[in-house]
């Protein structure tokens, strides 16, 4: 079917698909920092070693009981090895005694 | 990063996201992807890279440290849903105009007029399939939409392909899904746009221009197959601009590069189908990720020892940040590639060197300073914690990269000279060569076998 203009007519389909990742619920989160075990991941990009630095020193002005452990326990999140370090994380973190997690770098 | 801390809070810890300021709308839109669409994130103003170190005191103790606390200790509003079209939903009716109005304005087009994808369109390209239509190849990140046959069909029309290319379009869907390419990179700041090659007899079955003008927009099936990869990955990967896809500067999508194969049997040069594992003859894809390049004008000489100094030192060049990929953090996944004229190649061949000689004289040649090598990632680009010898001793990287003091001893840009990628193509006639900076893990070379259905030859 053409029109006057030449136009054409067309029924045009989605050039997508649904999306297939259901909606995961967050970890709960912590009532304070205060006591509590935070662990530095970092993909080794964008100046992380300083930033998690002052981060650290700056929250343990705040919440003189918490503790860190450091991205150098960790190894890089990020690179030709990502998959398997992302697989091991969980473990690693219990086994840190971890509470919650400050992750690195987006830029 | 966001991809770690889903990791975590899958595990059951709380997160908090350190996002540069120009970042945060691509955390949003990665975060649903992920499933986690709430997942919060702590803002450093601005980009870090180009702070002083007082700037940076300040950014994160009066900005992003307070965001960090509140990520840990309060619980993250949901996020609804957004709505979207049904699978095999016709979404605007109407003339070409009104048609691509509508693709442009939600994000389905490149900014060129697309074909409607219309079903007697769709059909007639899966006609060329012996495969499901609803057959999912994978779930490619950041928007996990399922990669369906029936969407690779839908991409293929707006693309302009012709329905015959279907077999090609579903083994780069393949590939894009393979693990070891590395999708979920697409998007990042350098901007590398991915070059698809082709081997095989389907070259000339679907008259692939192999000769003059590689490279270049002009001939349909390079071309449109090439749009087919950028518009696959906006549509069902997900990559957007000013979302998604953080770009600093791209490309438009590279044409397909298909290999001379009447000229590497002659030389008796292997395609790059054979390098990639699979057999000579075998029609195959294969994708790879690259910020840039250039051309090498004029390679003069008629032996490999007059001809290569200049094809070495142009490779060494044109990889600069890129040695990124050589080291620990990279795995040493650098694969440079080089395109070489058929006159180059049969000059070479000539004087009895195959192309794993010529892979060995640039992996000897194409070396830079240790100095050099380590100034370029620890001190200009991003990397503070990092050198050659380090690696080396922890046995991160091979020894070459440390077999003495001396800061100016010569380095590889790669671990081995397998790692260097050879194809063949270009005007037959011209000694010109083009070298291209390949993204490492970002985009690392893949491989899969076209599979053509039961009626091909009909």
């Amino acid at each position: 079917m053409t029109d006057k203009t030449n136009d054409g007519y067309y029924e045009a389909y989605w050039p997508r698909s649904p999306r297939e990742q259901l909606t995961r619920k967050l970890a709960p989160r912590l009532d304070t920092l205060e006591g509590k075990t935070i662990a530095q991941l970092w993909d080794e990009l964008f100046k992380g070693d300083i930033v998690f630095e002052l981060l650290e020193e700056g929250l343990k002005k705040r919440y003189p009981g918490a503790k860190f452990v450091s991205w150098r326990e960790f190894g890089s999140t990020h690179g030709g090895n990502e998959k398997a370090a992302l697989e091991a994380l969980p473990q690693k973190l219990r086994d840190f005694g971890v509470d919650a997690v400050m992750s690195g770098m987006a830029c | 990063m966001l991809r770690a801390s889903a990791a975590c809070e899958a595990a059951g810890f709380p997160t908090s996201s350190l996002t540069c300021e120009g970042f945060v709308k691509q955390a949003a839109v990665t975060a649903v992807g992920l499933g986690m669409p709430n997942i919060p994130v702590a803002v450093v103003p601005g980009h870090i890279g180009t702070k002083t170190p007082q700037e940076l005191h300040d950014a994160i103790l009066n900005v992003t440290m307070d965001d960090v606390v509140n990520n840990l200790t309060v619980t993250p509003a949901p996020i609804a849903k957004a709505g979207e079209p049904q699978a095999r939903e016709i979404v605007v009716k109407g003339g070409f105009r009104a048609v691509n109005q509508y693709f442009v304005e939600h994000e389905y087009s490149d900014g060129l007029p697309i074909v409607p994808p219309t079903r007697d369109a769709i059909d007639e390209f899966l006609r060329y399939t012996d495969r499901d239509p609803e057959e999912s190849l994978g779930t490619p990140l950041p928007d996990k939409r399922s990669a369906t046959i029936w969407s690779i069909a839908v991409n293929g029309v707006m693309a302009g392909c012709r329905p015959e290319y279907m077999p090609l379009l579903v083994a780069l869907v393949e590939a894009m899904c393979d693990p070891n390419y590395g999708v979920e990179h697409s998007g990042n700041t350098p901007g590398a746009d991915t070059l698809i090659i082709l081997n095989g007899p389907i070259i000339k079955q679907l008259g692939f221009n192999y000769t003059q003008g590689a490279l270049r927009d002009g001939f349909l099936p390079n071309t449109s197959v090439g749009r087919f990869w950028r518009l696959y990955l906006r549509n069902v990967a997900g990559f957007l601009l000013h979302k998604t896809d953080k770009a600093t500067y791209g490309n438009t999508w590279r044409v397909v590069l298909a290999e001379n194969e009447d000229l590497l049997a002659k030389i008796g040069w292997e395609p790059n189908s054979v390098e990639m594992g699979f057999k000579a003859g075998d029609n195959t894809v294969t994708i790879a990720r690259y910020t840039g390049g250039g051309s090498l004008s004029s390679v003069s000489g008629s032996t490999p020892e007059e001809m290569l100094p200049y094809l070495a030192d142009t490779v060494e060049r044109f990889n600069n940040w890129q040695i990124t990929f050589t080291t620990s953090h990279g795995m040493g996944t650098l694969r440079p590639l080089i395109v070489i004229s058929p006159i180059i190649a049969e000059t070479l061949a000539k004087a009895g060197w195959s192309k794993l000689d010529v892979k060995r004289y640039i992996f000897e040649h194409a070396r830079r300073p240790a100095h050099d090598f380590e100034r370029q990632l620890r001190v200009w680009n991003i990397r503070g914690v990092w050198d050659l010898k380090a690696d080396v001793l922890a046995g991160r990287i091979p020894k070459v990269f440390y077999e003495s003091d001396d800061p100016n001893r010569l380095v590889p840009i790669v671990w081995k000279p397998e790692d260097y990628m050879i194809a063949v193509t270009g005007d037959p006639l011209r000694n010109n060569a083009y070298v291209f900076a390949q993204n490492g893990f970002l985009g690392y070379p893949t491989g899969k076998k076209i599979h053509l259905p039961e009626n091909w030859e009909h």
